[in-house]
């Protein structure tokens, strides 16, 4: 399976929700598409589902010599944002229905969805009512309906909303199964620890524009002009006055008087250090790469000026 | 035309509605209620009683089964006073001043009978004054008989048997639509609250989704209406049995009956495809006022109800052939006069048209619906996807 999408565009009303996105994904891999509220991620998941078409651009899907403008539902494996299933059903038949739906006989669903509730420890629960379920595990039931069927392709809207670490860590484990099985997967996430660990390549997205594009490593070198400075304070300072500084893109407060300072591409270290000696004295100075987390942070705080302007 | 996932959809909405346990029970619960009536009417019943009347030694009348007129010689007085005090009577009657005058503890329903009988008293003792003998007297007593002959053949009559089959198809299809109007709402409205819908549009298409959720709902109705039928017939059984009167179901045509299911049926899914493309329209119900817009079903049987003594008339005519309105009227006149062959077949085949043109206007308007994402869409924009060609 192959899917290239080429400099699609969607607006609603007056919202333009996507501008100019482009990227590609290939057989087996784990793309993520990261970005805050609004960036314009689901609105990419519904093109590549279906639900919606581009105004302008184009998807294309390939599986097995076929060509697509979007993942034919034979090959999907879907957790919308907007999700839920029968409350007042079984998980059993609820994953039933859908698994037929999917054009499974009974017994092979029954099979699939024993293996996927033993993985997620809910097997003893298969005959309860969803409603009877914490909302953690109603969000496995609804992950375990999205791959019942083995799909070629799983598409993940906020996968790991609504669930506590320990949880969000069997998410995580569960992914890897998937692309063990060779499934392609694409998810949309906050998590950025979480998608760090997993996701083979990435799209940042803010207000519907890529910002960031890449394998981790690829967004690392593409963001290398983006120092970060960790300082410590012998007493506290005013952080809206070192954001202010034109020098520094933006501050983060680590523990009391320790902060994180993403630098701007052009300042030198040595004027930052002298900037930042106005405020107090320094107990400590160090240079670091950043994570994904810091990267996608520095990278929000620097569409911010743009999308204002 | 009706894909395996349209069944399974259909299926898995059949079963959650039917809740066999309750239904039993409920139709128990029915059936013991009607009994209770029937055993309190039969227990209650007045005129198998006998009643003692004391009457003026004058009043010279002749005793019936249901009441015994008795002379006591006593005064007046007297009489009510033993009637209150030991009901030595049921009634006292008096005659003051040329008027005759009924006395009795408190309001029953076989004074109504009395009354009967103390008029037809007066009326024989006026005839004998007037000099006329017992013959004449039976020859004023009797009405006339007045027979309507209809010179339109088809016409089959007026109080028939088969008008009450087609009173009963009737109220049988209220029923069938009035369970549909009920499910369709609740079913297509709560899976977009409880967010099932953006699921099942990756695993069906809309139009499968809908026509699945249009068959689920026609089988419930129909089962309503089949199980609604028989718990009638049933009734029907259990009046007779304690009126101690033979069941007699030869009224019973069965080939009327068997021209009525089609058209109940296509009627049905008709209704049931309209109800799903407003309910797919509806985001919030309890913030929408569309859902009223359903009851619009119920229509074609109060028009056909209205023209129902007017079987071969001008507007029942119009109603058998409009596909929106058909269904109820077509078998209602095939029921009361005969038609021509080419009559209920050009009907039938024009309401499985709009059938067909129904469900597709109710795939799209969930399609379109769906993708206004909590955006309620608009009467121009439901009119306009109905109207629209496009592909889904």
């Amino acid at each position: 399976m192959q899917l290239i999408v080429t400099a699609i565009n969607k607006a609603y009303s007056s919202v333009q929700a996507v501008k100019n996105v482009s990227f590609h994904i290939n057989s087996g891999e784990i793309f993520a598409l990261l970005g805050p509220n609004g960036a314009g991620k689901s609105s990419i998941i519904r093109m590549l589902v279906g639900m919606t078409k581009p105004d302008s651009g184009s998807i294309m899907i390939s599986y097995q010599e076929q060509h697509y403008d979007h993942v034919p539902r034979r090959l999907l494996g879907y957790l919308p944002e907007d999700r839920g299933l029968y409350p007042d059903k079984s998980i059993e038949k609820n994953l039933l229905y859908l698994a037929q739906l999917h054009g499974l006989s009974k017994s092979k669903a029954l099979t699939e969805m024993e293996y996927w509730l033993d993985v997620f420890e809910l097997t003893a629960r298969r005959h309860d009512e969803l409603k009877q379920l914490s909302k953690g595990n109603q969000q496995k039931v609804q992950l375990i309906a999205a791959v019942l069927h083995q799909p070629a392709l799983v598409i993940l809207d906020e996968p790991f909303s609504g669930l506590d670490p320990i949880n969000q860590e069997k998410v995580v484990l569960f992914l890897q199964q998937l692309k063990a099985k060779g499934m392609t997967v694409i998810l949309s996430a906050h998590q950025m620890a979480m998608v760090e660990k997993l996701a083979d390549h990435m799209l940042l997205m803010a207000q519907g524009q890529v910002v960031l594009a890449g394998t981790l490593q690829q967004i690392q070198q593409q963001s290398q002009n983006q120092r970060q400075m960790k300082v410590g304070f012998s007493s506290e300072v005013n952080m809206a006055q070192l954001e202010q500084l034109d020098a520094i893109v933006s501050v983060q407060q680590l523990q009391a008087r320790h902060y994180l300072l993403t630098l701007a591409e052009q300042a030198k270290v040595s004027d930052c250090l002298k900037l930042l000696l106005q405020y107090g004295e320094l107990t400590q100075v160090e240079m670091q790469s950043a994570d994904l987390h810091q990267l996608y942070l520095a990278a929000m705080a620097r569409h911010k000026p743009e999308a204002a302007a | 035309m009706i894909s395996r996932q349209s069944l399974i959809v259909a299926r898995w909405e059949f079963l959650r509605f039917f809740k066999w346990k309750q239904q039993l029970v409920s139709y128990l619960l029915m059936l013991a209620v009607i009994a209770a009536i029937a055993l309190w009417s039969f227990f209650t019943d007045e005129s198998q009683q006998q009643y003692r009347i004391a009457v003026p030694p004058e009043l010279q009348i002749t005793n019936t089964e249901q009441f015994q007129f008795q002379r006591p010689g006593i005064a007046l007085e007297t009489q009510l006073t033993q009637m209150q005090s030991d009901g030595s009577w049921h009634a006292v009657i008096s005659l003051q001043d040329g008027q005759l005058v009924v006395h009795t503890l408190t309001g029953k329903k076989w004074l109504q009978q009395l009354d009967e009988v103390l008029q037809k008293h007066y009326r024989h003792l006026a005839a004998e004054q007037m000099g006329l003998n017992a013959t004449q007297l039976a020859a004023l007593e009797q009405s006339v008989e007045i027979e309507t002959r209809y010179l339109d053949q088809a016409y089959k009559g007026k109080d028939t048997p088969e008008k009450m089959i087609a009173i009963g198809a009737l109220i049988l299809l209220f029923v069938g639509l009035s369970t549909a109007f009920g499910q369709v709402l609740i079913s297509i409205t709560g899976e977009k609250q409880q967010r099932v819908t953006e699921q099942l549009y990756a695993i069906v298409t809309p139009q499968q989704w809908m026509d699945g959720k249009v068959l689920g709902h026609s089988f419930s109705a129909l089962k309503a209406m089949l199980t609604s039928a028989l718990v009638m017939l049933l009734s029907f059984t259990v009046v007779s049995l304690f009126a101690k009167k033979a069941v007699d179901l030869s009224w019973l045509d069965i080939s009327v009956v068997l021209w009525l299911v089609p058209f109940a049926l296509l009627g049905v899914v008709l209704c049931a495809s309209f109800m799903g493309a407003i309910a797919a329209s509806i985001d919030d119900p309890n913030n929408s006022g569309k859902s009223a817009v359903m009851m619009i079903t119920w229509l074609p049987m109060i028009l056909t109800f209205i023209v129902i003594d007017s079987p071969a008339g001008m507007g029942m005519t119009l109603l058998s052939f409009i596909p929106l309105t058909s269904f109820a009227a077509m078998p209602v006149k095939m029921a009361m006069v005969t038609v021509p062959w080419w009559q209920p077949l050009l009907s039938l085949l024009l309401l499985l048209a709009t059938v067909y043109w129904m469900r597709r206007v109710a795939g799209r308007v969930f399609l379109r619906g769906m993708q206004m994402y909590g955006k309620e869409p608009s009467w121009g924009d439901i009119v306009r996807w109905a109207l629209s060609n496009k592909a889904d």
